[in-house]
Formats: C-alpha cells, structure tokens, sequence
C-alpha cells in the first residue's frame, strides 16, 4: 500500500494543476456575477425577489431545481477535465520521454495504472465535489434571502445533479482511459473518429445488406444515460416531494444500468492495463 | 573466491519485425566487475539493456541473481538500477518529489546518503525537474541511483550530450560512491576514451551478436599496435588486420602480442584500437 499511496502522491503532484483548473473556472464565474450583480446595484437595475415573482413554483421545487441545474455547468466542466487527464494518463509519460523512469521503479503496471486512472476519474469527481458544495453555500444564501431554504430538498437535488455526472464522467472517463493505453496521441479523439467511422460503417452494411448491426454510438449513450429528472410536474412535486426524490434516486443510481457502468468501467480499466502492459519499451 | 554471476543470459534472441536485432546471445556476467559494453550505432546495445530490464518481447532466457525473469517483473528494479539518457526523469516533478516517489518506492533506499548527497549539491529542491540543466539532471539521476542500494547499475549512454566536465564527474562519482567488489555497472557508451581507465572487462557487440567478452587487461596484452613507414605496408598486410590506418608517412594496426616485425614501432592499444581489430569500420 505504501508504494500506491506514493504513486497517487506522485500522479496528483504531477496532475495538480489540470485539476484545480475547474476551481478556477468556477471562481471566475462567480467573481463575474459579482461583478454584473455589482454594476446592476451601483446602476440601479438589481431586483432579486423569486417570492414576488407571478405563477412562481413551490418553494420545494426551487430548492430542488436551483441545487440541480446549478451543477450543470461544473459537471460539464468536470468532463472535460476528465477526459484531458485520463486521454494522456497511459501515454503522457512516453510523450515526455520519461516512460523509461517510471517503468525501471520497482512497482507492479497495475499499481501505476490504477492510480493514473484513480487520479483521472476520481480527482475530477472530488474537484466536482467541492464546487458543489461551494455552489450549494451560494445557493442556500440566495434561496433563504430571497425565497427560503430547505436543506434536505436542496441537498438532495445537488447530490442528485452531482452524482450523475460522477457517473457519465466515470463511463466516458474509462473510455477515454482505454483510448490512451491503444493511441499514443489525442487519444480521446482517434479513438471518438474510429468510433464514429464504425457507427456510419454498420448504417451502411445495415442499410444495403438488411443486417441489424449493433450501433456503437447509440449503444454508448444509452450506457453514459445520465437519467436526471428532464420534466417535473409542479403539483406532483409538491404533493410528494420525497416520493419525487427517491424515484430519482432509482433512475439514477439504484438500477441496472449503474451496474452495468461500472462492470464496463471496470473491464475497460482492465483491458486499457493488459494493453499497457504488453507494448514494449524501446 | 568464484564470482557469482549476476545475470546469465541464453539464447537471448530479439527480432523487431524482420530485423534480428540481438542474435542467439549467450553472456554471464559475474559480480564485481565494471563492464563496458561497446557496439556501433544500432549493433544491439540498447535492446540487449531493455530485454534485461524486462521491458522487450523477446526469445531465449534471462537469469538476474539465479533467477530466471519475466517480462514487466516488478522484482528486476529491486535489484537493477538503471540510468537511460538523463532526459528520461519526469520534468513535471520538483527535485525533491522526485526525490520522495523514488524513496517511497524503493526498499533499498538509503535516506541518509540521499540527504548528504542533496546538501553537498547545488540542486534546489523545489525546483521542477524540466527547469535543470542537462548538467544538473545528471546530478539528480546520479544522487537517486547512488541513493539506492543494489546489485546492478545498468547505464545506456547516460552522458549522451554532456560536455566533458560532467561526463568525467558521473563517472569518477559512479566509481566512488556507487561501486564496490559485490556491485556490478554495465556501461554502454560511445565515449569510450573516458570510461576505459575504469572498465575491467570489455563486451563488443556487433549486429545483434557477442564478438568477444574478456577482461581488458588480458585483451590489451593480447595485442599491440605496429607502425611501420607506409613504403613497408605489406609488412602489415601480410597478417590480414581488419584496418590499417594511415598516419603521417605512416601505417599501423593491431596485430597479435606475439609477432614480430623487424623496425616497427610497438605500441600498447586502446579499446578503440581494439573495437577496430575485432568489429572494423563501417560498411
């Protein structure tokens, strides 16, 4: 354990800076808020007030709403950086000419991958973690100034936001992982062109020869599904906010289909380090 | 006292697609010795290196302290420390997190001699890695091998584009603080002047193939150079060396200790000398 603690040590040391760069983005967003919120006071044009607002949705429906599409843009964000780091994670050390040093250290391949991977998918999900929980502060503030705050409803509806980009970022993060152990180079987009040349291959033998090939890309996208709830009904909502919830819940992450992620994951992560593993060191 | 062999090699052979680059190669290298192992560009030197570290696919076997290895095996690095062109370190790392992954990882790891080593240097250690002279890289990568307590130190080129002062200070520090009578250094280089006063054994390779492996002294005893005026040069032909070379109204070449020629001058040769006799010149 002592070597894979040094390992993810080393990994975020060196990947560190991409990291934090979600935080920074996220920090200039919010002093860019700042700033308009600012010029709109001094100018005379700030009006906040949800409560005054006409046909304005339950309190509960705000809380849940606000927590759930403020982690939009963050989660966005997140996936990007996800795919940045693990598109280089298994061949950035070959592209800086130090493979050789990493791999003459007396430590297993599958050690050196999985904390690669680890700092990848998981590093991300914590910055992700964090912002959310910052944007959860901004909004609770907001909310109870101006409308009010229910903790639960709102908590529940960043989770909800959170977690379901931690799982689109873990699928496409594998993916991307996977790439990096076949293509040496932008890997996420070689590995996206073949892809998608394979998906407009099977349309066309499916369309001249009357096959049913699978379709790669419609097959990923029902994997990466992110299931987050896309129309609310205001009354049903306010009727019963935690029976709304909790189907949620099992849209998201109480199903089949989360299985199945995190089976392909793992078997992606499997199959990126046996690649890995078997390229030799020139 | 018998020498133990570090590593035993048999039928080592290595193809990168049609080209045979290492050819049925049969080696023992015994413990203690510093060995120099020396081949023209593209003769096998580097790939003999890597399939010894695990890293190549390739046929025959490799024993490393009488055990046989497999390829990509963790245990090889615990015995085996090896300095490739010093341009190989991470330059994302500072110096001392490149100091303290290799620490964590190493259970050889001597931290009271990396700490003298760092304070008797001038590198700075949050200084990152890409920011170091080629001069100071060597300096890390020597102060994070010499830190290490192994058996082996394999080094490939590890001087490539140094200028001379730091090409004579890895060595004289190689020799000084790394090796002893239990240790083993393989050194490959194309300066082959500055590291033949401490080699002891010698190795030439030549298109994949071991042309000779013996002891140095023994070898530079078994042959001298003759010169000779140029008007005399059959006096050389008449023993078939590979090269004559041509010097000021002279000829000369390596030849067998024990001839003799009447009016030539005898001279003890260098390894180059003997690289020449034993592989020649380029095709």
């Amino acid at each position: 354990m002592t070597k894979f603690k040094a390992l993810l040590k080393k990994d975020l040391q060196i990947s560190k800076k991409t990291l934090m760069i979600p935080l920074w983005i996220t920090a200039g967003f919010y002093l860019l808020i700042l700033l308009i919120t600012a010029v709109a006071y001094f100018s005379g044009d700030l009006n906040l007030n949800l409560g005054d607002i006409q046909g304005t949705p339950p309190s509960e429906m705000i809380n849940y709403i606000a927590n759930l599409a403020i982690m939009g843009f963050p989660g966005l964000i997140s996936l990007i950086f996800i795919i940045i780091l693990t598109q280089g994670a298994l061949n950035e050390n070959i592209k800086n000419n130090s493979e050789l040093f990493h791999r003459s250290q007396p430590v297993s391949i599958w050690y050196q991958s999985a904390s690669r991977y680890i700092v990848g998918i998981a590093g991300n999900w914590f910055v992700l973690f964090a912002i959310s929980i910052f944007n959860f502060i901004i909004v609770a503030i907001i909310l109870a100034v101006a409308n009010k705050f229910i903790f639960t409803i709102a908590f529940a509806g960043m989770l909800q936001s959170v977690i379901s980009f931690m799982k689109t970022g873990l699928i496409i993060g594998s993916i991307t992982f996977f790439f990096s152990a076949v293509f040496k180079d932008k890997a996420f987009l070689q590995g996206l062109a073949i892809i998608v040349g394979v998906q407009f291959l099977f349309i066309i033998l499916n369309a001249l020869m009357q096959w049913h090939l699978p379709l790669p890309l419609s097959y990923l996208m029902k994997l990466i599904n992110a299931s987050t709830p896309t129309s609310i009904e205001p009354e049903i909502f306010s009727e019963n906010v935690s029976y709304y919830i909790n189907e949620v819940w099992k849209r998201i992450l109480i199903n089949w289909n989360t299985l199945l992620q995190i089976g392909v994951s793992g078997v992606l992560f499997v199959g990126a380090t046996l690649i890995y593993k078997s390229r030799e060191i020139k | 006292m018998i020498q133990e062999n570090v590593i035993k090699v048999n039928n080592l052979t290595k193809y990168y697609g049609k080209l045979k680059a290492l050819d049925n190669i049969e080696l023992e290298i015994p413990e203690g010795r510093i060995i120099g192992l020396l081949g023209k560009n593209g003769a096998g030197k580097s790939t003999f290196m890597r399939c010894i570290l695990g890293f190549l696919k390739h046929e025959g076997e490799i024993e490393i302290l009488g055990k046989p290895i497999k390829r990509h095996q963790e245990s090889i690095h615990e015995n085996i420390a090896f300095i490739p062109d010093v341009n190989s370190l991470d330059d994302r790392l500072t110096v001392k997190q490149t100091m303290d992954y290799v620490s964590a990882i190493n259970s050889s790891w001597n931290n009271e001699k990396a700490t003298e080593l760092l304070t008797s240097s001038d590198l700075k250690p949050n200084q990152r890695v890409g920011t170091l002279s080629k001069g100071m890289k060597t300096k890390l990568y020597l102060l994070i091998t010499l830190s290490l307590d192994v058996k082996v130190l394999l080094l490939d080129e590890p001087t490539l584009g140094l200028d001379i002062v730091f090409r004579k200070e890895f060595f004289n520090t190689i020799l000084g603080e790394f090796y002893d009578e239990n240790k083993t250094i393989i050194i490959s280089t194309h300066q082959v002047e500055e590291v033949e006063q401490i080699l002891q054994d010698i190795i030439f390779i030549d298109e994949g193939k071991i042309i000779l492996q013996q002891d140095i002294e023994e070898l530079k005893n078994q042959f001298s150079i003759f010169t000779v005026p140029s008007d005399q040069k059959e006096k050389l032909e008449q023993y078939n060396p590979k090269v004559i070379n041509k010097t000021l109204g002279h000829v000369s070449a390596v030849l067998d200790s024990k001839i003799e020629i009447t009016n030539a001058e005898v001279n003890r040769p260098t390894l180059s000398d003997l690289f020449m006799e034993k592989v020649g010149g380029s095709k």
